[in-house]
């Protein structure tokens, strides 16, 4: 820990975040699809494991097992970072008992994730809303002291569980209770390629930009810090690179940054 | 990892080897850019491999659909066509609830003759749901009678999918169920989608685990065709964008070649993200400036001169002049910074203004 802020696990993003960031907040990691937030937000889950965390990804977009999959060229030792499948099942249009996520799923640690994706079950089907996933990590928050939690993402959570709550209020509420809950949380926000930026970028108290750029040399990809509460930061925007080790950013100060040996 | 053939060897270089068995993809780009024929590639190679293909189609009528690619000269035979095309519309009061509506019709291609006459006893509706229901019922009845499982599945298009979802319905939540349900099968599938409106973020596109895009430019009186990947969960890829051509043998992109795209629209898209970004930038000073002044202004400076620069700040950030603009404003706070310095050294007895520079007269600017 430098001055009290914790490490994202990404070396190059931390010299630009002046030392990491400060535990016990809500932070966006936001940018277009394909940027590299789910490698991202898993390297912080990971420096958490490492250094004996318990930590939380909450699955919204994907599939736990894909998940596991996709990160397998990485060779990092998930193991121990636990999994909830936060996905919702097929919609059913015939009555059919709607089961709250609360009432029924408990997170897995990665090795336990299977290979196949699970099924809908036959006769009921479950359904996320942001109110039952709260309340399921308000209790889960209580029996276990989780360090790091990512949500990925921000986006899948507003477009497919708020269907009668107002987004943007909901929105801010979750991120209230994330920052009341005590844990360091990074919040994965999709961006479209053009135009404005989402609501959910606002109500952090810091966020971090990825952008991808095509050049005739291909898809170039950037960090930038947008905004950083309570600390000071970089301004520049710094490219970066998604080797086998993971996300490498290239800071300026004494050259290629060593990167993170997985 | 096992690998999906999408039936274009190019294409496959550029993905390492071709798609991840079992997850949903997107192939995007313009009209008449090659997105259907990738499909039909795609679900060859699959049958000339014993794979069992399901094409859904909904821009164009089976007859058609046929017609367009026997000029490839591709064995399709056993490829199943599942018609959801929608039917003409009923205008009949006991039928208004559905307002779009298709038959269940799933045909080999060989079987696939006319247009199919719309329905007179049972319309389904064209909808999300209606499909997902046709294309289940069919899955689970091939299963059973012939114990194979599709293993790759075209939805051809989800753009006219969603002009068809009913009133009421939430199409995100439509559409995630949608791809939910195509993982669930374990079938590679692709679906047609097009970007109509880039400032929007529309569901397939970040759920999708990939997406292929077409380009289509005209360069005098040719029309250039290229391919790029955007994205590709789990997998390295080749992310530059390659040039393809589509003749009677279908789709061709060349994996070493390379394409400029002077001035397209592709070269502007990280035009736009810088603008946006020294928009920002300058935005950012500029208000910190402003909340200077506030303070200037208690402690009774004389700040106009600053105030000038900063609405010349302004003024060219009006005009999209951003290096100019931020200039002036990086310019209007040192000349500020400096002042509160001065002022604040000497606390609390709030000496007056130094008179160092040309005082004028008192604020005009609001």
């Amino acid at each position: 820990m430098i001055n009290g802020k914790i490490r994202t696990g990404v070396a190059g993003l931390d010299r630009m975040l002046h030392g990491g960031l400060v535990p016990h907040r809500p932070y966006i990691v936001s940018g277009p699809p394909g940027s590299g937030k789910t490698v991202l937000s898993m390297q912080f889950l990971l420096e958490g494991v490492q250094g004996g965390e318990r930590c939380l990804f909450v699955a919204l977009e994907e599939p736990p097992n894909e998940i596991k999959a996709n990160m397998r060229p990485f060779k990092w030792p998930v193991d121990d970072i636990e999994m909830l499948d936060a996905n919702s099942d097929i919609r059913r249009f015939e009555p059919t008992p709607v089961i709250e996520i609360s009432t029924e799923v408990e997170p897995m640690r990665m090795r336990e994730v299977g290979e196949r994706i699970r099924k809908t079950p036959d006769f009921e089907s479950h359904e996320v809303t942001v109110h039952s996933l709260q309340q399921l990590l308000k209790n889960l928050f209580i029996k276990r002291r989780y360090e790091r939690v990512v949500v990925d993402s921000m986006t899948a959570l507003r477009y497919f569980c708020m269907r009668e709550f107002e987004e943007t209020l909901t929105t801010q509420s979750f991120m209230r209770f994330l920052a009341e809950s005590k844990v360091t949380s990074l919040l994965t926000v999709e961006l479209p390629e053009e135009g404005e930026v989402p609501p959910e970028a606002f109500l952090a108290r810091g966020e971090v930009r990825l952008h991808k750029l095509r050049d005739d040399t291909g898809i170039k990809r950037f960090i930038s810090i947008e905004k950083y509460k309570g600390s000071s930061h970089d301004e520049f925007v710094y490219p970066f690179e998604i080797h086998q080790g993971g996300i490498v950013v290239q800071v300026g100060d004494g050259g290629k940054s060593p990167a993170a040996a997985g | 990892m096992d690998r999906v053939s999408t039936g274009v060897a190019g294409l496959d270089a550029m993905l390492g080897g071709g798609l991840i068995p079992g997850r949903p993809y997107v192939v995007s780009g313009p009209t008449g850019s090659g997105k259907t024929i990738l499909a039909m590639h795609f679900l060859a190679a699959g049958l000339a491999r014993g794979e069992p293909g399901l094409m859904v189609t909904l821009d164009e009528p089976p007859n058609e659909v046929k017609a367009n690619v026997v000029a490839f000269g591709w064995n399709l035979d056993r490829l199943k066509l599942l018609d959801a095309t929608p039917d003409i519309k009923a205008h009949k009061r006991q039928r208004s609830v559905i307002d779009v509506g298709t038959t269940m019709d799933v045909r080999d291609m060989d079987q696939v003759g006319e247009i199919r006459q719309s329905s007179q006893i049972r319309a389904m509706e064209v909808s999300v749901h209606g499909v997902q229901k046709m294309l289940k019922q069919e899955f689970f009845q091939r299963l059973e009678k012939t114990r194979e499982r599709y293993r790759r599945i075209v939805i051809d298009s989800l753009t006219a999918l969603k002009m068809f979802t009913m009133q009421g319905e939430d199409s995100r939540i439509m559409i995630q169920s949608f791809l939910r349900f195509l993982s669930e099968l374990e079938a590679t599938s692709i679906i047609v989608s097009e970007r109509l409106n880039p400032g929007i973020l529309e569901t397939e596109f970040f759920l999708g685990r990939g997406e292929i895009r077409f380009h289509k430019a005209l360069d005098g009186n040719v029309i250039r065709r290229a391919v790029s990947i955007e994205k590709f969960r789990g997998s390295r890829f080749d992310d530059r964008i390659r040039p393809m051509t589509i003749s009677s043998a279908g789709i061709t992109v060349d994996p070493q070649g390379a394409v400029t795209m002077s001035g397209g629209r592709l070269a502007r898209l990280g035009e736009a993200y810088l603008e946006q970004r020294m928009s920002e930038e300058v935005t950012n000073v500029i208000e910190g400036v402003l909340k200077m002044i506030e303070d200037a202004h208690k402690f009774r400076l004389s700040v106009s001169d600053v105030e000038h620069a900063i609405s010349r700040a302004m003024l060219y950030l009006q005009r999209r002049n951003y290096q100019k603009a931020l200039k002036a404003a990086l310019h209007a706070q040192s000349i500020l910074r400096e002042r509160m310095d001065h002022a604040r050294q000497g606390l609390p007895g709030l000496p007056p203004p130094p008179p160092a520079v040309a005082p004028p007269p008192p604020g005009v600017k609001r």
